[in-house]
């Protein structure tokens, strides 16, 4: 069969460009049909977006979804959402804070009324739900901007509502923070969300978090790989390096897991490790890499550093709308600073936004 | 069986360009006409097509005939473009540059399965006068977010059209005209780095506008115990983030007004910075650590004062 598939005579002058082009065509086709099952091992993680019915508006009880029905406000007042005074009333079982008397709130601001009033259909909320680690913290932003947080049940699932939204698409994010403070990787999607109903996302499984025991390791010698996960995870370990290497191991009860990884076959120099988890059908994006060279000794990882990433310019750990803003001051402008010069090029242009929209966190 | 060969190879072509295709992402000018009445007006989307890529930051310009087409309005409501590096602006030719923190990889909702495109701007334009043209996508770049800000490669589908007034007018709503909503709460930042305004404070803020989207900021700062109620009364200024601030002692009430294409506002406000040692919890603490401070005094000296006496 393959030597009728290869038949030398497709080449003969006789078939002219049939003959010429056979083999750069299949040969692209294989390399394509070899290039898209890499892509769609890196991103097949499965969300389910489902809508539930609206709430009951108008039986003067607050369902799910609702903030208030009729007079019933659920003992909020103007002063409780943030205003100075005023009357607060309900309109579509959504707060209505138009007759509140000014916005505003503590330290950063609230919300002020205008122009066509601030009727939020009933019921606008998406229900976040997945796997982060046991007992984690979880982050929501929304638009780029932390909206929520929530901590994670002993059995590494997590809920998180956000109400109050208008119709229309919003990019949420999201990430978990392991019992050590290791942050895992942002998870980002975007949803179309629908007014005046609520969009459940499911199936979310935060990345795991990974550290490395020792930030050089003599060749030929044990590197411990760990990090956390979801409780009886199957967590695959890929060392990059000239070949990558997989490892596979188990998160034990309280998501933990470890793996001792020989470094005998490695070549000398510096390599990442990134990893990935499943449970039950359910798979999570890998983590963010975490590096460390293969040499003649053995240092010590410092126990959990504090990692600084790559646009976080004013170093307070972060890297948000300060960051973006000081980088946008330098956008066209001549002998930008170093630190917002991700890529070195001597110039701020789209590329430095792009790594800095990478390492974000809100 | 030549001819099967021929058959086979033709059709690998086509697979093979055919998967090529689909394997980039792409920049398409979408509108629901493109026959148009001389007078009327219509919008064209820009919208960014992932088709399978991590995209955190695109960049371009669109450019359209002036003599066949006037711009009236550009939209950035619902846009999957979160911070505008350059927010598109109505010149002849539109540039505009913009990121996805986290990244965008199609639009996921409850009626469709997998993501579809998403909307970078809406351009309303008016129809001057007969003829046939197209707007064009210009210098496009599109960027994967993998951290190093690789380009994407990118697909351009540009809108052509033809104005005539044999075409029955149609009636156009504009975006605005539904838009009740003001812009969605937001909180800004006061912020200082050396390599900024001379390390002076400054403001940061980004609101966003499901709807039409961010017309333009406002900003006043005002000195005193309290906010105002009245603000009309408020010295009002047009402002940009990062906003460099009037009073650098922070003891001002800042205001941040954020309007949208359709007039819309909300109103946002900074207190003043209180000194730390103008905290009322650090008085009481200081109180408190006085008070245990002079117990201690006492005991020792009571303590010290018996020990005499027993020698």
């Amino acid at each position: 069969m393959l030597k009728r598939i290869f038949n030398l005579q497709l080449l003969k002058k006789n078939n002219g460009i049939f003959g010429i082009l056979f083999f750069p065509v299949l040969l692209s086709t294989f390399y394509f049909l070899l290039s898209n099952s890499v892509f769609a091992d890196t991103g097949n993680i499965t969300l389910t977006v489902t809508v539930s019915a609206s709430a009951v508006c108008g039986n003067g009880v607050i369902d799910t979804g609702e903030q208030c029905d009729g007079s019933n406000l659920g003992g909020a007042t103007c002063v409780t959402r943030g205003n100075t005074g005023g009357t607060l009333s309900c309109s579509n079982c959504s707060y209505n804070e138009t007759g509140c008397t000014s916005g505003g709130g503590g330290g950063g601001g609230g919300g002020g009324g205008g122009g066509g009033g601030a009727i939020v259909p009933s019921g606008t909320t998406v229900i976040f739900s997945g796997r982060a680690y046991p007992k984690s913290s979880v982050t929501l932003l929304k638009d780029a901007q932390v909206a929520a947080s929530s901590v994670a049940g002993p059995d590494s699932n997590f809920s998180i509502t956000l109400g109050n939204l208008s119709a229309g698409s919003y990019i949420f994010s999201i990430y978990g923070e392991d019992k050590e403070g290791r942050r895992s990787s942002l998870f980002s999607f975007t949803v179309s969300v629908t007014a005046g109903v609520t969009t459940n996302v499911g199936g979310i499984f935060i990345a795991p978090t990974i550290a490395v025991d020792k930030s050089e390791v003599k060749k030929g010698d044990n590197l411990a790989i760990f990090g956390q996960s979801a409780p009886s995870s199957d967590i695959t370990i890929s060392v990059n390096s000239d070949e990558e290497f997989f490892a596979k191991t188990k998160s034990d009860g309280g998501g933990v897991y470890l793996y001792n990884f020989d470094t005998t076959p490695v070549d000398y120099g510096d390599h990442n490790a990134k990893s990935k988890a499943s449970l039950a059908g359910a798979l999570s994006s890998f983590s963010s890499a975490v590096s460390f060279k293969v040499g003649t000794q053995n240092i010590t990882a410092p126990k959990l550093v504090k990692k600084v990433l790559k646009g976080e310019v004013n170093n307070d750990g972060r890297v948000n709308l300060i960051d973006f803003s000081i980088a946008a001051y330098w956008y066209n402008r001549t002998s930008p600073p170093a630190k917002v010069d991700l890529n070195g090029d001597g110039k701020v242009n789209l590329i430095d936004f792009s790594i800095m929209a990478y390492y974000w966190t809100g | 069986m030549k001819n099967k060969f021929k058959i086979i190879i033709l059709l690998s072509i086509f697979y093979f360009l055919f998967s090529l295709q689909a394997s980039a992402t792409s920049l398409n000018l979408v509108s629901q006409t493109n026959e148009i009445d001389i007078g009327s007006q219509f919008q064209v989307d820009l919208m960014l097509d992932a088709e399978g890529e991590d995209i955190n930051a695109i960049e371009g310009s669109i450019i359209f005939p002036k003599n066949l087409l006037e711009i009236k309005e550009i939209y950035t409501g619902s846009s999957i473009i979160k911070f505008w590096v350059e927010r598109p602006q109505m010149n002849a030719e539109i540039k505009f540059s913009g990121v996805i923190p986290g990244g965008f990889s199609g639009v996921l909702s409850p009626y469709y399965k997998g993501g579809r495109q998403g909307k970078v701007f809406s351009l309303i334009f008016a129809a001057k006068t007969e003829g046939v043209g197209n707007v064009a996508i210009k210098n496009a770049k599109v960027l994967l977010n993998d951290g190093q800000g690789t380009e994407a490669d990118v697909r351009i589908s540009n809108f052509q059209f033809l104005i005539s007034n044999q075409i029955p007018s149609s009636t156009f709503q504009a975006p605005s005209s539904k838009d009740t909503n003001p812009p969605e709460l937001f909180t800004p930042e006061i912020a200082r780095d050396p390599d900024i305004f001379n390390d002076k404070w400054f403001l940061v803020f980004a609101a966003q506008d499901k709807d039409s989207g961010v017309d333009y900021y406002e900003i006043a700062e005002k000195r005193g115990s309290n906010i105002t109620q009245n603000y009309a009364e408020l010295r009002w200024q047009a402002a940009e983030s990062p906003y460099l601030l009037e009073d650098q002692k922070l003891k001002s009430y800042t205001y941040v007004r954020v309007i949208d294409k359709a007039g819309n506002t909300r109103i946002v406000y900074l207190p003043p910075t209180v000194p730390w040692y103008k905290k009322w919890p650090v008085y009481i603490l200081v109180g408190l650590g006085l008070v245990v401070v002079l117990l201690l005094i006492r005991w020792l000296w009571r303590k010290s004062k018996s020990q005499k006496n027993l020698f």
